[in-house]
């Protein structure tokens, strides 16, 4: 690929995985000699509209017009790669699928919730094809140039489908349930480096659950720490809500 | 026991011989990280060491064969140009539990064996080894006694024993000696040093004992007879799967190599990395065939690996009974519970039979 071109979009997000982009520092220099960016709106203002090498998304799609948007974006671009957790899980904005439409546009947005269409909150691709994904809130800047490269050399990325636990020991951690605190480390997908943990602070799921998780091996688990069923849910919900789409449509 | 042989060291020395060793080369030891976690992490002097501490997270496994490393570099730009590399220094592992030893003894017969893996032997060449005898059991979770690794059989260089005012030194190796020599706080051993160390060493015997109903040399038999155990279906319900148990053990060594492109997408490097036959993508081959998609099968592939494989290959268990992976089980699971098992329901067999045949 030659100078692929580019473009940074954003959908429903805090836009800050695109910002991590900024907090490459000095390797950006190099990375931006490989590739022609041209269109970024949280650092440049020119727009472009016409056919994509790459386009990288970050935010979920939460209404008809974000679905219209993406469907055009998937259009015009040859890689689509969802960036961040909103757009590969769903991530926060997943928690609205645990509450009425209408109620949650009442609480939002009062008397004039009408006049605001929303949707149950999808991951990217739950409304479109995705190639590639880096997960993350924010996104975990080597795994993000690892993905780039895989794209400028075509290759595939695999997301590691193993728990954080395996990172978490590769980097010799105390284990969060050692200090007595809850951590979703061993329910979620690593690739992150178990960044969070490094730095004392436990899992909280941003990057997905593994894909066959030992459900019934997890309540033991809960049942062993004397940790509420409930508690953990709720923490998996914090960024795991989409998922219940992913199962749907297997069923 | 050759009084040459040992050396002493004032426990008021401990401290000074430290950050005299430390000044000729990277020392590192057992350190508290809290919790009742350690870990072996460098040091300057005697008095961050743990010289009471459980198994460390990581075994020391780590310095001879890192988490991650770089095995080649290459450049294609110039033609396929391809260099092998070994970062290593000289260092000195002090502490190390005889279970860990044992542990170094399992990692050098496998990487010795043809072909020969010159990282891990470049990494052996450069570390010297002090061991720490454990004068108690360090917690529940060992069964040291079990594979005979409770007391010193070789694999270092030089061997501290801890007699309370003291520790008693076994010097090993030319290495050892160096070592007592260039930092120069020893003190040749008398008789009743070593009378101690041997009624130390008696009373162990009292103290550590067998942790499960069985004699040793019927294990590989015990295996034998457990291959379609229901124990193993017990062990996948509740496994995780999430590597902990292979990841802290001091004798396994399975990994994975992965290149990493620079950004110019020309040169680069060939790494390996610690992998887990307890992951769902160990046994995964081209094709997506895999060999051992169930979580019982892959504990049960693990106890193998420690108690049935190696007895025909190296003849010797690849456990040390050091308690890891019982430790750090998310799920609970424990080494002494999966043997005992094994044991009631293979008596439950026998006695089933025995009633059928009178
Ligand atoms: S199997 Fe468990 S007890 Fe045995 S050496 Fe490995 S970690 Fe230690
Ligand atoms: S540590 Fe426990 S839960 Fe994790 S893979 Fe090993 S046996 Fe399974």
């Amino acid at each position: 690929m030659k100078r692929p071109k580019i473009a940074f979009f954003d959908f429903a997000c805090c836009e800050g995985c695109q910002l991590q982009v900024a907090n490459i520092g000095e390797p950006l220099l190099e990375i931006l000699e490989r590739i022609d960016v041209v269109e970024f709106r949280e650092v440049m203002s020119e727009k472009w509209d016409g056919p994509l090498d790459v386009a990288i998304v970050e935010g979920s799609i939460t209404n008809q017009h974000a679905l219209d948007r993406i469907k055009q974006i998937r259009e015009r671009a040859a890689v689509l790669v969802a960036y961040g957790s909103c757009a590969t899980i769903g991530g926060v904005n997943g928690i609205k699928n645990s509450f009425d439409l209408e109620d949650i546009r009442r609480y939002v947005y009062h008397a004039d919730y009408r006049l605001f269409p929303t949707a149950k909150t999808r991951a990217i691709h739950q409304a479109v094809p995705v190639d590639y994904s880096v997960n993350g809130c924010p996104v975990n800047i080597p795994e993000f140039v690892d993905v780039l490269k895989a794209i400028l050399l075509g290759l595939p990325y695999e997301v590691p489908d193993y728990a954080v636990c395996v990172e978490c020991k590769l980097n010799e951690n105390v284990c969060m349930y050692d200090r007595g605190v809850t951590c979703l480390g061993p329910v979620t997908r690593a690739g992150c480096n178990s960044w969070c943990i490094n730095n004392g602070n436990i899992c909280y799921g941003c990057r997905g659950l593994v894909s066959n998780p030992n459900t019934k091996g997890a309540q033991e688990v809960l049942r062993k720490y004397r940790i509420p069923e409930d508690l953990l849910l709720k923490k998996m919900e914090m960024y795991n809500m989409c998922r219940e789409l992913d199962k749907n449509e297997q069923t | 026991m050759k009084d040459a042989q040992y050396s002493v060291l004032r426990k008021e020395q401990f401290d000074g011989f430290i950050s005299r060793l430390s000044k000729l080369q990277r020392v590192v030891a057992p350190v508290a990280r809290g919790y009742n976690n350690y870990s072996f992490e460098e040091v300057s002097s005697g008095n961050g060491i743990s010289l009471k501490y459980i198994p460390t997270i990581l075994p020391p496994k780590k310095y001879f064969m890192p988490q991650r490393e770089t095995l080649l570099e290459f450049d294609t730009g110039r033609g396929l140009n391809s260099e092998a590399v070994v970062e290593c220094e000289k260092m000195t592992i002090f502490g190390i539990h005889t279970c860990d030893l044992a542990g170094i003894q399992c990692l050098n017969m496998v990487f010795t064996e043809r072909p020969r893996d010159y990282n891990y032997l470049m990494h052996k060449r450069k570390i010297n080894i002090i061991g720490l005898e454990c004068n108690e059991y360090c917690d529940e979770y060992a069964s040291c006694a079990l594979v005979n690794a409770s007391t010193p059989s070789g694999g270092y260089d030089l061997f501290f024993t801890d007699l309370g005012d003291r520790f008693i030194v076994h010097i090993n190796t030319q290495i050892g000696e160096n070592i007592i020599e260039s930092t120069k706080f020893f003190e040749s051993a008398g008789k009743s040093d070593l009378e101690d160390l041997t009624e130390l060493r008696a009373g162990k015997r009292t103290l550590f004992t067998k942790e499960v109903p069985v004699e040793p040399r019927y294990i590989p038999e015990l295996f034998d007879r457990s291959y379609n155990s229901k124990v193993w279906d017990e062990l996948g319900e509740r496994c995780l799967a999430c590597g902990n148990c292979t990841l802290v053990c001091p004798t396994c060594y399975c990994f994975d190599i992965k290149d990493e492109m620079d950004l110019g997408l020309k040169s680069g490097r060939r790494n390996r990395i610690w992998d887990s036959c307890q992951l769902e993508s160990f046994a995964r081959v081209a094709g997506g065939e895999n060999f051992r998609k169930e979580r019982s099968l892959r504990q049960k592939h693990r106890y193998y690996r420690k108690f049935r494989y190696p007895v025909e290959k190296f003849s010797r268990f690849f456990c040390t009974g050091c308690g890891r992976c019982s430790r750090t089980c998310m799920a609970g699971i424990k080494l002494k519970d999966t043997l005992n098992l094994l044991i009631e329901e293979f008596e439950e067999t026998v006695s089933t039979l025995m009633e059928g045949n009178y």
